[in-house]
């Protein structure tokens, strides 16, 4: 118990239980918030913290246990009576209208709008609370115009608009740019200043240590420990997260590439909308047995170029070559047959089918060979111990095989995509952002097993926004801007200084001048 | 899914069983009624053709009492629902079964071959068997009176007729409603247009809205809805009603006369002779001296004399001194198609395809 | 108190069962009520639907042969579905398959009489995946909204089946029907008025079956309803897949039109637009598109259209009643579905 903060805390939860079928989610579970407090919720993927948190905000109903806020017993039933207790919630996946306007979205769904809303009022509001908290918007701005940390501040906003003064954000800065991240802790700083109070989920140990006061680990749905955070160290995080040491250094082989496995020549996508291209001149060789990382903040081009070569996007001019042979503008399939294996973004998107099973999911991508399939009839025997044979390799967490993708926790589903795509692997393997969002333990075993896949002589494409983990598993990293590449580095042969400098477009002037 | 299909399969079977067990017929009592069953294309309540056919049940019904026991079913559409509602309904245990609608024939012909102790009758078809007749009445009589005085009220000599389907009996009607006005007016044209429903209220009106603002100032119809006539009395102009009384039915004297079916007169005698054994196969087209069709009153608004000279007319066909189709006749492309000094015989009408002289449309 | 509908962690498999069951429940109840204010005796009145539709052999076989076209449809539109391709033309394809079948009749005259039978029902097969191919190539090329496409073509090719039977194919002796087929080639009988069509339905329930959950074909579909963009990453190619899924599904609802032309009317005539394609849409929808559960739901369907026939006859309500009691059937098996799903839960407050 804190003994600066004599309060009541605002919420309380209590001995919390909730079951999923073949899942104990969260197991006797409390909690404690004091107003002006950030508590972390620190845990793995599957770990309990997003359920945790829907609970308190009525999209789940607890098994047992009861919830407080502000000292009175509270009956959530769902997220209108969660916010009429001034608590809100920012999920990973934003509630915005994307054709609608900041305004619009910020007073929609709201219960005393009246038929006609004044919306000069509603402005004036608006451009007075983004003045306050730091939040700038421009309220008539459409929302598919906004980049992801404008989005994040309209509904930042939106909760604040409505009197929410206790906010859960979960996960908030996987899909922030590091500047964007400084802005969100200053936001967030000026709020509990005002006597908000905030709850953060997140698995970034260096975050917590950044935005919180308090930090509770989750493990398998159990609470692990609570601390205060000054006087913690991510060691010591990381250790209650997953209940063993982290390596931090990953083991693999010499650098010693082979020949050019995959070759993007001068390739240039037109954006059908947009003044700028999606590729503009792009070229890059990855050779066999080497991993290169491709650099930049998101929405540079990134996904266009590993679309382009997936065969999903259509090149404007220039080749893809694939062992010298063209493939530009080859269907997907024929892209696969040539041995490319493709871990998207947007996992839960693209990746996978949510509503069919783990093992149908295991089999997308064999299910058209002998392996699993006789002939053009699927033998459901065979596809049963494919999939069985991967869930056992790639240690995925799931009653059975039987079970809906969807309700796998993130890191798993990441798993799924990943044992299919390995497993599959003709030479080529492309991820992107393939630990965005994972916890301590499956994003280790997602880079442990991209350097596996190079030790073996593959050719690997690794997008990240983490400068961190493309220093630990690349072998070369190239920096993207803009849908350029504005320079090819060796990891050993660069830093962080140059390659956030690149980021920010500087690079390819200073490399040209 | 599975265990739901399988629960549901059970309760079906069970039920029909029970149903196959109690269902069956006790032995008709010798004094139970004589059972009839009749097949509506409409609902009797749409005023029209199925209306005047109820009106000749319902006579049937107050003639026979106790006697019979009619069971009515309505609204049967023209493919293979109306040869399940006549098995229904000799399921149910009629003898005999009326239908009223053109393209029932082949239903009922097929349905009549399997059932050969019943007696099936058809209205308004060709096709018979040994236990199925045809039926149908000289409507075309009285469209001529009709259309004689269509042409004696209208200022412009030009008439409209919503039509339904290119049927003989519909092409015939409008022919003898044409030949009608041009004997009063030798420049009388009437304009056909197709609907290609028997019962559409709005289309309906929307065809006669069509002629009426090509200047056309009488509508006559074969339509099964009132809506034809209600429009052009909404513009001020005349109607010409069809099956039922229309003056008495829209409430205006816009609507100079109405030719009316009476189907009781053929219905009566044709389940009496079912009931006594004595019924035979016909090919039955009745007309004015059999009471199949009349007049309904002419409109006040049409003058006195006139209305004299168009009994005349009426007297003439009764007696069988005269009759519409008489030579010569030219169809609308100038051939002729029945020569001076002999009338167009039963089997040309029964399937006529062509429209006479003063007719602006076309059959196709 | 008030309540609020929650959705449920896990679907429930006895609620699965319960709630049709329930849902029909309830729609007997309705119709009582219905029923009672019209001054019948609704016992009476639902006994006397189920021996019309199931009471003695001859009413089990109208019961069933009205299933046919019904399945048939059903497993039809079925297939687009799966794709979440809203289907809706399926009327217009069955009259194209009807259309197509009598023009081989009609005019095929260099055929030997009994090629004209199974010629004819591949032809309104052809022309059935032809008119459904159309939106189907409209929305895999350009997006075209599938739903209006196939809407408006339905009634297409219902005025071109009533232009030929009144005009351009008119038998010459009667009107609104094409000349007869020649007996020989007639759908043939197998029991009563079942025609042999039953076993083409029941033989496509099987095939249709093992397509959808057997092949690697029906598990790309599967894909492609369920999540569009994964199935294009895992390299399925879902222009090519929705317009074959069109194709199959077109083939499936002409066939239907030609088979029930063959086997009953004869001839293209007035009535050939029977509904039976936009009753297969319910059918699809409440059998989950399974199509072993399609035979059971176009069974109800079937029997609740004959079943009314006794409303008429036995109780002497009009026609309407009968229109109205299907109504009411619909009406909570389709909303019943949500709670399959969902779950009403009650709050009572407590004091603030």
């Amino acid at each position: 118990m804190n003994q600066q903060t004599p309060q009541i805390p605002v919420v309380r939860m209590e001995h919390i239980t909730k079951h999923f079928p073949g899942v104990l989610a969260n197991d006797d579970v409390s909690l404690e918030l004091y107003p002006g407090q950030v508590l972390a919720l620190l845990g793995e993927n599957g770990a309990g913290k997003s359920t945790l948190m829907n609970m308190l905000v009525g999209l789940y109903r607890p098994d047992g246990g009861s919830i407080y806020i502000r000292g009175e017993l509270a009956d959530i039933h769902s997220p209108q009576d969660s916010m009429a207790l001034g608590v809100g919630m920012i999920h990973q996946e934003f509630m915005l209208v994307g054709n609608m306007t900041v305004a619009e979205n910020i007073v929609l769904g709201m219960r005393d709008l009246p038929f006609v809303p004044k919306i000069d009022e509603i402005r004036a509001r608006i451009t007075e609370l983004s003045k306050r908290y730091g939040l700038q918007v421009d309220p008539d701005a459409v929302i598919h115009d906004l980049s992801v940390g404008e989005q994040q501040r309209v509904e930042i906003l939106k909760l604040v608009y409505r009197g929410a003064d206790i906010l859960i954000l979960d996960e908030p800065t996987a899909v922030l740019t590091p500047g964007e991240s400084r802005d969100l802790n200053k936001i967030i700083k000026k709020m509990l200043s005002e006597g908000k109070s905030a709850i953060f989920i997140t698995h970034k140990m260096d975050e917590v240590i950044e935005f919180s006061h308090k930090v509770q680990v989750l493990r398998k749905g159990k609470t692990v420990n609570t601390c205060d955070t000054a006087g913690v160290t991510p060691q010591d995080l990381a250790n209650m997260m997953v209940g063993r040491d982290i390596l931090f250094s990953l083991d693999r082989c010499a650098y010693n590439p082979g020949g050019v496995k995959l070759k993007v020549d001068h390739v240039t996508v037109v954006n059908p909308i947009g003044s700028r291209p999606f590729l503009d001149d792009v070229s890059l060789e990855i050779h066999r047995g080497e991993i290169i990382g491709i650099a930049g903040v998101a929405g540079n081009g990134q996904t266009q170029l590993t679309e382009a070569i997936t065969g999903l996007l259509h090149c404007t001019s220039g080749k893809i070559l694939i062992d010298g042979k063209d493939m530009t503008n080859s269907t997907p399939l024929q892209v696969i047959r040539a041995g490319v294996s493709h871990i998207p973004a947007d996992r839960g998107a693209n990746g996978v089918v949510g509503d069919m099973s783990v093992g149908d999911n295991l089999a997308m991508k064999k299910y058209r060979t002998s392996e699993i399939s006789r002939g053009a009839v699927i033998k459901r025997s065979f596809l049963r111990a494919f999939a069985d044979k991967l869930i056992e390799a790639f240690v995925i967490k799931t009653p059975d095989q039987d079970t809906c993708v969807k309700f796998l926790s993130g890191g798993n589903i990441q798993k799924t995509i990943l044992a299919r795509e390995i497993d599959s692997c003709g030479g080529v393997l492309i991820a992107v952002y393939p630990s965005r969002g994972l916890d301590v333990g499956a994003t280790e075993a997602v880079r442990q097993n991209l350097i596996l896949q190079r030790d073996k002589g593959n050719a690997v494409l690794l997008v990240s926004e983490e400068l961190d983990e493309l220093q630990m598993v690349a072998d070369k990293i190239a920096v993207m801007f803009e849908g350029r590449i504005m320079g090819i580095r060796d990891v050993k042969e660069t830093n962080t200084e140059e390659l956030g400098m690149m980021m920010a477009g500087a690079a390819g002037v200073r490399r040209n001048a | 899914m599975k265990k739901l299909s399988v629960l549901l399969v059970l309760l079906l079977l069970s039920t029909t069983l029970m149903f196959a067990q109690g269902g069956k017929e006790a032995a008709p009592a010798a004094d139970e009624p004589f059972k009839v069953g009749v097949i509506y294309i409409t609902s009797p309540g749409d005023m029209g053709y199925s209306y005047m056919h109820d009106q000749g049940t319902k006579a049937a019904e107050a003639y026979f009492g106790d006697k019979i026991e009619v069971i009515r079913m309505e609204n049967v559409p023209e493919n293979d629902a109306s040869a399940r509602a006549m098995e229904q309904l000799i399921d149910a245990g009629a003898k005999i079964v009326f239908a009223n609608s053109y393209n029932y024939q082949d239903y009922m012909l097929q349905v009549a071959k399997e059932n050969p102790d019943v007696y099936f009758e058809h209205c308004s078809g060709y096709l018979s068997n040994e236990n199925m007749s045809n039926y149908f009445g000289r409507m075309y009589q009285m469209r001529y009176l009709s259309g004689m005085i269509a042409a004696k009220m209208s200022p412009s000599g030009k008439l409209g007729y919503v039509g339904a389907f290119n049927t003989p009996e519909v092409v015939r009607g409008i022919n003898a409603f044409a030949l009608g006005a041009r004997a009063v007016n030798p420049k009388a044209t009437t304009t056909v247009v197709w609907t290609n429903t028997w019962y559409d209220p709005s289309l309906e009106r929307q065809g006669a809205i069509a002629l009426l603002d090509q200047g056309i100032d009488v509508i006559a119809q074969h339509q099964d809805t009132t809506e034809p006539a209600k429009a052009a009395i909404e513009r001020g102009k005349y109607a010409v009603g069809y099956n039922a009384d229309f003056r008495s039915v829209v409430g205006s004297d816009n609507v100079l006369v109405s030719p009316m079916w009476d189907w009781g007169n053929y219905m009566i005698p044709a389940i009496e002779s079912a009931m006594n054994g004595t019924w035979k196969s016909q090919a039955y087209w009745g007309g004015l001296e059999d009471k199949m069709v009349h007049l309904s009153p002419i409109s006040p608004l049409v003058p006195k004399d006139f209305q004299d000279v168009v009994m005349a007319k009426q007297a003439e066909i009764a007696n069988g001194t005269w009759d519409v189709f008489w030579g010569p006749l030219k169809d609308n492309t100038g051939a002729v198609r029945q020569q001076a000094g002999g009338k167009l015989a039963d089997d040309k009408m029964l399937t006529m395809d062509w429209f006479v002289e003063g007719v602006i449309g076309s059959v196709k | 108190m008030r309540i609020v509908v929650e959705k449920r962690d896990n679907k429930s498999k006895s609620a699965a069962v319960l709630i049709p069951l329930a849902s029909f429940a309830i729609s007997l109840i309705l119709g009582a009520i219905v029923l009672l204010a019209s001054r019948s005796n609704p016992l009476q009145a639902y006994s006397a639907m189920l021996d019309g539709a199931f009471g003695n052999a001859r009413r089990f076989q109208y019961t069933i042969v009205e299933s046919i076209p019904l399945l048939m449809c059903g497993l039809g539109v079925g297939v687009a579905f799966r794709l979440k391709f809203w289907n809706i033309g399926a009327e217009g394809q069955y009259v194209w398959g009807a259309i197509g079948i009598t023009w081989v009749m009609q005019f095929w005259k260099f055929l030997p009489v009994p090629m004209l039978l199974p010629i004819g029902l591949l032809v309104g097969m052809t022309l059935g995946a032809v008119w459904a191919g159309v939106p189907g190539y409209l929305k895999a090329q350009w997006s075209v909204d599938e739903t209006l496409t196939t809407l408006m073509l339905n009634y297409v090719a219902i005025g071109l089946a009533e232009y030929l039977y009144i005009s351009a194919w008119k038998a010459p002796l009667g009107n609104m029907g094409t000349p007869e087929f020649p007996h020989e080639a007639w759908l043939p009988p197998v029991w009563g008025k079942i025609h042999s069509g039953l076993y083409i339905a029941l033989a496509f329930v099987v095939l249709l079956w093992f397509l959808l959950y057997k092949t690697r074909w029906g598990f790309e579909l599967n894909m492609i309803g369920k999540n569009p963009r994964a199935a294009r990453y895992q390299g399925v190619s879902i222009k090519r897949n929705i317009v074959l899924a069109m194709l199959l599904s077109g083939a499936i609802c002409g066939l239907a039109g030609s088979m029930n032309t063959a086997a009953i009317a004869h001839r293209l005539t007035k009535g050939v637009d029977g509904g039976y394609g936009f009753t297969g849409i319910i059918i699809a929808w409440m059998a989950g598109l399974n199509p072993f559960a399609s035979i059971l739901v176009a069974i109800v369907m079937a029997a609740l259209t004959t079943g009314a026939d006794a409303l008429q006859i036995a109780m002497k309500l009009p026609e309407s009643m009968g229109e109205v009691l299907q109504g009411l059937v619909l009406i909570p098996l389709l909303a019943g579905s949500i709670f399959v799903e969902h779950k009403l839960k009650v709050i009572k407050k407590e004091a603030a």
